[in-house]
């Protein structure tokens, strides 16, 4: 099924996702999450480690399959049509993930050439990334070579290089140093500007409340609550984005409804 | 993708290593180390010098040493040990005297014409050094025998050979190249097939567990490909380098082997010559090529179940004698490609190399063989292929016990 109308870039209701394992038994790993982040909006996903955010993001972004619920991508099914999901998502982590066997520029030409990009295009392409990311110096090197904020540069380059509408950051700036924070930072904030939808998670307070425009509160695989920073603080009667989370969770613990 | 993933291998130390320069070193040295390992054992064997009883009378035991203590360039000496005539043939008795180093083969020799008694020989099977002695002594005897027989036929003005009523020489009628081709028949087989595994392992466990702890399995997995193309991309990458290391290899045991084997031809009768049957070896090709794909496809799902490189080689390392013992058996003596043995997996590709090798493989069993290969590889590629796609496997950060293999299968 596709939705390509609306003004959602990214939609879910009641995803959840179940585990088996070994140990545990049954896990329910994200229990039912509803999310509407729309175009040229940052959405954060803010909760404690095990939460449930990284399931939701790999659900999302077609890695994991939904056991029940249903999300679209701009409008795509991820169930129905992962393929083309993943052809309008750039997607980030923390460690990266490059293959570090392959240069900057390698993984630019490999990726920009799965994404449909041929020839010149994929060329211009290319060199429009190591201008904007500033790669000159070290895009031709071995991935595994580089700084970590080198990498990160690279990474960024290639999940934007096919311009994709939502891009999905799984806790982007975990591991990177000031400096590189700081890039990734910007590089999201930047990301508004062109109508990019902007989705990630973090368990960083003052990353969420300054870059999103909207903010989930995700706790033991359930969105607490979601919205504007003024919607949250109408919702706890806090002020603070870690009164406002502290809130949220103790409401959660003792039973208690979250809007 | 299959492109990539072959790039990617080509550039890792531990493939390079474990699988083309290892091998393409490790014949050479192999067939080295074997034929100078042979060289000095004969040379030694040659320069030694033995201590050898005679048991006769005076005049024949002289006439013995006379014969047998002729110093022969680049050889030990026969030293000649003359015993009283009265010395016991029991071999409790000889052994004892061999023991304590009083000689290393014993002599006896009666007189006058052998037909009154036979000349006896003892020595012990189990010391080199006496083996030694016992072929210095056959020699020296043959060539004692063969003056004498001259200096009879002299005597009577005949020709030698008269003196021998039935004059046997065997001639082999094969060329030498024909022994080599039946060493090779028996080798072959087996070394396609472990050349095959051994080219499949390293690329295998690197561009499946070596992929988890890279940490980049969620990058492949956001791949905008169909999930089955990436899993077939692995698959086909493993193979292709499985083929080309094979390939090396063949080439690499070929010249070593050849070239080497040479060398032993001076001892003896002479060693095989030993050269590739390319023609055969072209027409195995597609069932080589098929035998990778079925291969890779194994270790390719298999090594899906580790977390880590290392973990990753340790499962691996069962699988691989799966492989192999069976192309060993393959060796055993009356096992032919017929229409039974064109079942069983491996056993009926390591028969089929044989066959083909030496121009024995039937139609029959061999059209089985193939369908039966091709079967077996389908099941491994389904098999590889939903390990694969399992979150389980793709995304664990732990080896999967091979005890949950069987719920990862079936789930859906």
């Amino acid at each position: 099924m596709t939705d390509s109308t609306s003004d959602s870039a990214i939609r879910a209701e009641g995803l959840a996702k179940t585990f088996h394992d070994p140990q545990r038994g049954v896990v329910e790993a994200v229990k039912g999450v509803d999310l509407d982040c729309r175009k040229g909006e940052i959405f954060g996903l803010l909760g404690p480690n095990g939460a449930g955010k990284t399931t939701t993001l790999r659900m999302l972004s077609t890695i994991l399959a939904p056991t029940s619920g249903r999300a679209l991508i701009d409008g795509i099914d991820v169930a129905e049509d992962p393929l083309e999901v993943r052809r309008r998502l750039g997607f980030l982590s923390g460690s990266t993930g490059l293959y570090p066997r392959l240069t900057g520029r390698e993984t630019l030409r490999y990726f920009g050439r799965l994404h449909g990009l041929e020839g010149e295009d994929l060329e211009a392409a290319i060199a429009r990334a190591f201008d904007a990311f500033d790669l000159h110096s070290f895009g031709d090197g071995r991935c595994e070579a580089l700084s970590t904020g080198q990498k990160q540069r690279v990474s960024i380059a290639r999940a934007v290089l096919h311009d994709p509408p939502v891009l999905i950051l799984d806790e982007p700036t975990t591991g990177l140093d000031i400096m590189a924070s700081s890039d990734m930072i910007q590089f999201i904030d930047s990301r508004r500007e062109a109508g990019t939808c902007v989705l990630f998670s973090t368990h960083i307070l003052s990353e969420a409340e300054r870059l999103c425009d909207r903010i989930g509160i995700v706790y033991d695989g359930r969105m607490l609550a979601g919205g504007s920073l003024d919607e949250l603080r109408a919702i706890t009667g806090k002020e603070w984005l870690e009164e406002i989370f502290r809130e949220l969770v103790q409401r959660a613990d003792t039973g208690e409804g979250a809007a | 993708m299959a492109r990539k993933e072959l790039g990617e291998s080509f550039r890792d130390r531990q493939t390079l290593l474990y699988t083309f320069v290892l091998p393409l070193c490790m014949y050479p040295a192999m067939f080295w180390v074997m034929v100078q390992g042979v060289l000095v054992v004969q040379g030694q064997k040659q320069a030694r010098d033995v201590t050898v009883g005679v048991v006769a009378a005076a005049e024949t035991a002289e006439a013995a040493r006379a014969q047998l203590a002729v110093d022969e360039e680049g050889k030990g000496r026969i030293e000649i040990v003359a015993l009283p005539p009265d010395t016991s043939q029991q071999a409790e008795v000889i052994a004892d005297m061999i023991e304590a180093e009083e000689a290393d083969a014993l002599l006896f020799l009666p007189e006058g014409r052998s037909d009154a008694a036979p000349a006896a020989l003892f020595f012990d099977s189990t010391s080199s050094q006496s083996e030694t002695a016992r072929g210095r002594v056959i020699a020296a005897l043959e060539r004692w025998t063969e003056e004498l027989r001259h200096e009879a036929a002299d005597a009577r003005d005949i020709d030698p050979e008269a003196l021998e009523p039935i004059l046997v020489q065997t001639r082999k009628i094969n060329p030498r190249k024909d022994e080599g081709a039946l060493m090779l028949s028996l080798l072959l087989p087996m070394l396609l097939v472990v050349m095959c595994v051994l080219g499949a392992f390293f690329p295998a466990v690197d561009l499946t567990a070596g992929e988890k702890e890279r940490q980049t399995a969620e990058t492949t997995l956001l791949l905008p490909i169909p999930r089955l193309g990436m899993h077939l991309g692995k698959i086909f990458a493993v193979c292709a380098t499985s083929m080309i290391a094979t390939t090396l290899n063949l080439l690499a045991l070929g010249l070593s082997a050849g070239h080497l084997l040479g060398q032993l031809a001076g001892l003896g009768d002479g060693a095989p010559k030993v050269e590739l049957p390319i023609g055969a070896l072209i027409s195995i090709a597609p069932l080589a090529a098929l035998f990778a794909f079925f291969v890779s496809a194994v270790l390719t799902g298999v090594a899906s179940l580790a977390a880590s490189f290392k973990e990753g080689q340790a499962l691996l390392g069962p699988v691989q004698m799966l492989f192999m013992l069976p192309a060993m058996a393959t060796n055993l003596p009356g096992m032919e490609l017929t229409a039974t043995t064109a079942l069983i997996p491996v056993v009926n590709v390591s028969l089929a190399f044989r066959g083909l090798l030496v121009g024995s493989a039937s139609a029959g069993p061999l059209v089985t063989c193939v369908l039966s290969l091709t079967a077996t590889a389908v099941l491994a590629i389904w098999f590889s292929v939903r390990l694969l796609s399992s979150e389980e496997v793709s995304l664990s950060s732990e080896t999967i016990p091979l005890a949950r293999l069987f719920r990862i299968l079936r789930s859906r």
